[in-house]
């Protein structure tokens, strides 16, 4: 996934909320009594307020909802899954699955290809309506029409039996008219049936992590209420806790959720929905945000921060990147986010393998850590698969003996230049893109001063925020190497290393298609067994670290603020988010 | 009269149609590519290119702007062929496809926001900068001329966003003397709107007050030098009435000038000071719409500033001739 354009990530832990005994009632919240670890109670009531510099929200459209905290907010409030994860401190724990809409968490056949989920008899849309299997059905095919629904996860394209034109695109083009006629309706109800309330996706290939590909865009949809293009607005109707009271975006804009009558907390066991409403500012200036959060008074003591303490509270709020200072114990959090960050080289400009080693290994890795904000931006990182993963992550070896020496921190130039002469090339000039920021700008100035350092010239080229990735996504406009950053999809390095490296991934800022690789990813994406597709991961990710298509700097670590009022607060793992479902306010 | 009016207003008119396409072209020459930014990151080329149709970036850029022109007086529709059209209707600016709003809208939205922000800070600082400026000017080399440009001289110093973010930490989060604000609209909620606008206005008003301190007093200054002052003086006539109705009739001149341009220039949007107090205003729509890469809002803003500073070129011109008698348009 990649960040949200205002924010990013969250942090460490306390404790979660236990089991709570939840009353049967329509619309109304766990029951009070049981402590989540956190020394306080949980209990019902209350408004939790958020503060975000962003104008509005990326995606509200559970088709097309697609950053980490676009996910787990409105998965914790007003959209429901076929299956969630659990919530909990634990990274592990978090990482699993559990039923939501769904009695279990899928049943796949024997090989994978074809998954069944059986939905509850319970949960209702906000008009009373109960959610059908042709709901999610419904849901689901709203990605295929690509025209229309854009910017969401597209791995429903992907993955279902459903055949592609020559031109690659899929023959079913979604459950919109064109010309007056659906196209390939027929094709997409062989791949997604509703038999009663069970719901079967027929695959094209073997996918054992399928459970977890529907956490993104397989969310219900009633069809009468969509509206297309515009859903993505507070026509969204809400199957959760809450529903949506208020949507006005800009500087000043609010998002209020209320709660929704109809939503039962029998037929939830994911959802605490403690307060009994959520408000939402945009546009409030990043100082004025770490401000008033900071000071929390009056209702800024129920607020949280949608974003990151900024580096110049840092030293305020944190004694080291571990350990808030006394003053915010328990509410300040610093832990590792999910993403890795790294640079790209783009294979089709620099083919040779030892000129991209040489780049590798002459960076001066430590500094740009440093120039991020050094020990609270996070660690060196020695591949795209980040060790808060889990089982897929082991040590690729970058810094110790991958290239055949050790690279310190301040990178290797000697060794550097020697592989540049074993390439029997002149060092190359290279254009180095990166989105102009201030502290990008100073990262540039280091990339530059280090692989000079080795032979190379480098010519920076800052591209306007905004537009980067539009940018570097151009074969045409892309220069040679440049930043770029991933966190996966769901806890599986199929959502790290297919993206990253292979043409059909869609974040293959390398250019690379090697088809002897693309095999092998293939065979880890369908391999059944989990220990030994785990095993095939780690070794792709050595492998592209070899190969020099990227160079890893940072595995990120992000540091946020609570007021005083507001619990639990830790990093909920599986979107590096607050634990939005669990969180309550304290008096 | 009449017909320096018709010429102006044709001339304004040229301009802007030149600015249109200066303007039009000039974004579409941007780097960004808005197929793929609204494509997110699960992206083929295939979406790109159905992006790009929808958006209609998929013709010739003379086409886009005939397209865009004609959408000013017609009306038009995005994505015609697709499932989900979308209708702008006339006056057509564009349509933010980030927001999903026409920009005209958008703009129509914020542009009271910024209003009201303006002429609250503009009527502040007029008010303390020229009555400042003509009291320093009285007492020329005195003290209280020395305090005046003392605080002229700090006012300037300061930068907007500094002042903006000390008073709210003081006012509103340390002492509490006001909520955080929340804009509404002066008729809906006045007490809040002016709870809202107070320290905006403040902000935005210390450093224009300043400059205008400092040019009220030195033109005040330059016209009591003046032949015609002197005779008025001569003549006997009472020291009120030579400021008043000579004096500073005729010093206005530049400071009108100054005022006029700066109110254009603000109702363009205040950047600054609309982000530190979370208005809704175009300064903020516009920044949002950049750092987003929204182009269709960026021209929008851009076209809609640019016809308030030649309006007010205008006004402020027509202006001159009732302020200075020596001034007449013709």
């Amino acid at each position: 996934m990649v960040r949200s354009k205002a924010r990013v990530i969250r942090a460490l832990a306390l404790g979660v909320a236990a089991a709570l005994t939840l009353a049967a009632c329509g619309g109304q919240p766990a029951s009070p009594g049981s402590s989540d670890g956190t020394g306080t109670t949980p209990t019902p009531g209350g408004t939790i307020y958020m503060l975000t510099t962003a104008e509005q929200w990326n995606r509200i459209d559970p088709q097309r909802a697609y950053t980490g905290e676009d996910l787990a907010f409105f998965g914790a409030t007003i959209t429901r899954s076929l299956v969630s994860y659990k919530y909990s401190t634990d990274v592990e724990e978090a990482n699993s699955l559990v039923p939501d809409l769904a009695t279990d968490i899928g049943t796949p056949n024997a090989d994978a290809s074809e998954w069944k989920f059986t939905l509850q008899d319970g949960p209702k849309w906000q008009d009373g309506s109960p959610v059908t299997c042709e709901d999610v059905a419904y849901g689901v095919s709203r990605t295929f029409a690509t025209g229309v629904i854009s910017e969401g996860p597209t791995y429903q394209i992907a993955y279902l039996d459903i055949p592609k034109d020559e031109d690659g695109t899929s023959s079913y083009k979604g459950p919109y008219p064109i010309d007056g006629k659906v196209v390939g309706q027929e094709l997409y109800d062989k791949a997604v049936s509703c038999d009663g309330s069970t719901i079967t996706f027929k695959l094209a290939q073997s996918v054992p992590d399928f459970n977890f590909t529907t956490t993104l865009g397989f969310s219900p949809v009633p069809k009468a209420a969509d509206t297309g293009e515009k859903y993505d607005s507070a026509d969204v109707v809400s199957n959760g806790p809450y529903m949506i009271d208020t949507y006005e975006t800009g500087n000043g804009g609010k998002f209020i959720l209320v709660r929704n009558p109809e939503w039962d907390p029998a037929f939830d066991t994911v959802r605490k929905a403690y307060p009994d409403t959520w408000e939402v500012d945009f546009g409030i200036d990043v100082q004025v945000m770490d401000q008033r959060i900071m000071q929390s008074t009056g209702n800024d003591a129920f607020t949280i921060q949608y974003g990151n303490v900024q580096p110049a509270n840092l030293a305020t709020v944190f004694t080291d990147p571990q350990t808030p200072t006394p003053q915010f114990a328990g509410r300040a959090v610093s832990d590792f986010d999910p993403y890795s960050l790294y640079l790209w080289i783009n294979v089709e400009k620099v083919p040779d393998l030892k000129i991209r080693q040489a780049m590798a290994v002459a960076l001066d890795r430590e500094a740009v850590r440093l120039n991020a904000g050094g020990a609270f931006a996070g660690d060196l990182a020695d591949g795209v698969i980040k060790p808060n993963i889990g089982v897929d992550y082991a040590e690729t070896g970058w810094a110790t003996d991958l290239f055949g020496e050790a690279i310190p921190p301040a990178g290797n130039p000697e060794l550097a230049k020697t592989l540049i002469a074993d390439s029997g090339k002149p060092a190359p000039t290279l254009k180095y893109d990166y989105p102009s920021t201030p502290v990008n700008d100073q990262a540039a100035a280091i990339v530059k001063a280090s692989l000079e350092l080795a032979g190379f010239k480098v010519t920076p080229n800052p591209i306007e925020a905004g537009v980067y990735y539009s940018v570097v996504f151009d074969p045409a406009k892309k220069g040679d190497f440049g930043s770029g950053g991933w966190g996966p999809d769901w806890p599986n390095a199929s959502t790290v290393i297919p993206p990253l490296f292979t043409h059909e991934g869609g974040w293959d800022l390398s250019e690379v298609e090697d088809k002897d690789f693309n095999v092998k990813v293939k065979a880890a994406q369908t391999e059944l067994d989990r220990p030994t597709q785990a095993t095939m991961w780690q070794d792709l990710n050595k492998e592209a670290a070899l190969n020099a298509w990227i160079i890893p700097t940072r595995f990120g670590l992000t540091q946020v603020i609570a007021g005083s009022k507001v619990q639990p607060v830790y990093q909920w793992a599986p979107y590096g988010s607050w634990p939005y479902a669990v969180m309550y306010v304290t008096q | 009269m009449l017909a320096y009016l018709v010429r102006r207003i044709v001339g304004m008119l040229l301009l802007l149609f030149l600015l249109s396409i200066t303007v039009f072209f000039l974004f579409s020459l941007l780097p960004g590519d808005p197929a793929r930014l609204t494509c997110g990151k699960s992206c083929s080329p295939q979406i790109v290119e159905a992006n790009r149709h929808r958006l209609g970036l998929d013709e010739p850029a003379l086409t886009q702007y005939t397209k865009f022109v004609a959408g000013l007086f017609v009306g038009r529709t995005y994505s015609a062929d697709s499932p989900d059209p979308i209708e702008c209707s006339a006056p057509c600016l564009g349509y933010s496809f980030t927001r999903r709003e026409q920009v005209l809208s958008l703009i129509a939205r914020a542009a009271p926001v910024t209003f009201w922000l303006a002429i609250g800070a503009f009527l502040l600082w007029l008010t303390v900068g020229i009555s400042l400026g003509i009291f320093a000017a009285l007492r020329r080399g005195r003290w209280p001329d020395r305090v005046v440009m003392g605080i002229s001289m700090v006012g300037y110093s300061l930068p907007s966003f500094f002042i903006g973010l000390v008073l709210i930490f003081f006012v509103i989060i340390k002492w509490g003397f006001l909520p955080f604000p929340s804009y509404v609209s002066p008729f809906e909620n006045p007490v809040q709107f002016f709870q809202t606008m107070l320290l905006p206005w403040i902000t935005l008003a210390t450093l224009n007050a300043a400059f205008y301190m400092r040019l009220t007093r030195n033109q005040v200054l330059e016209v009591f030098g003046e032949d015609y002052v002197r005779t008025a003086r001569a003549k006997g006539l009472p020291e009120r009435r030579v400021v008043v109705k000579h004096a500073l009739r005729a010093g206005l001149t530049p400071i009108v000038t100054a005022a006029g341009l700066d109110l254009a220039y603000l109702l363009g949007g205040a950047i600054i000071s609309e982000n530190i107090f979370s208005l809704p205003g175009l300064g903020s729509l516009a920044i949002g719409s950049v750092i987003q890469a929204d182009l269709p809002v960026i021209t929008g803003i851009t076209l809609v500033t640019a016809t308030l500073i030649i309006v007010m070129n205008l006004v402020v011109d027509m202006l001159y001739a009732v302020v200075d008698p020596r001034v007449r348009v013709g």
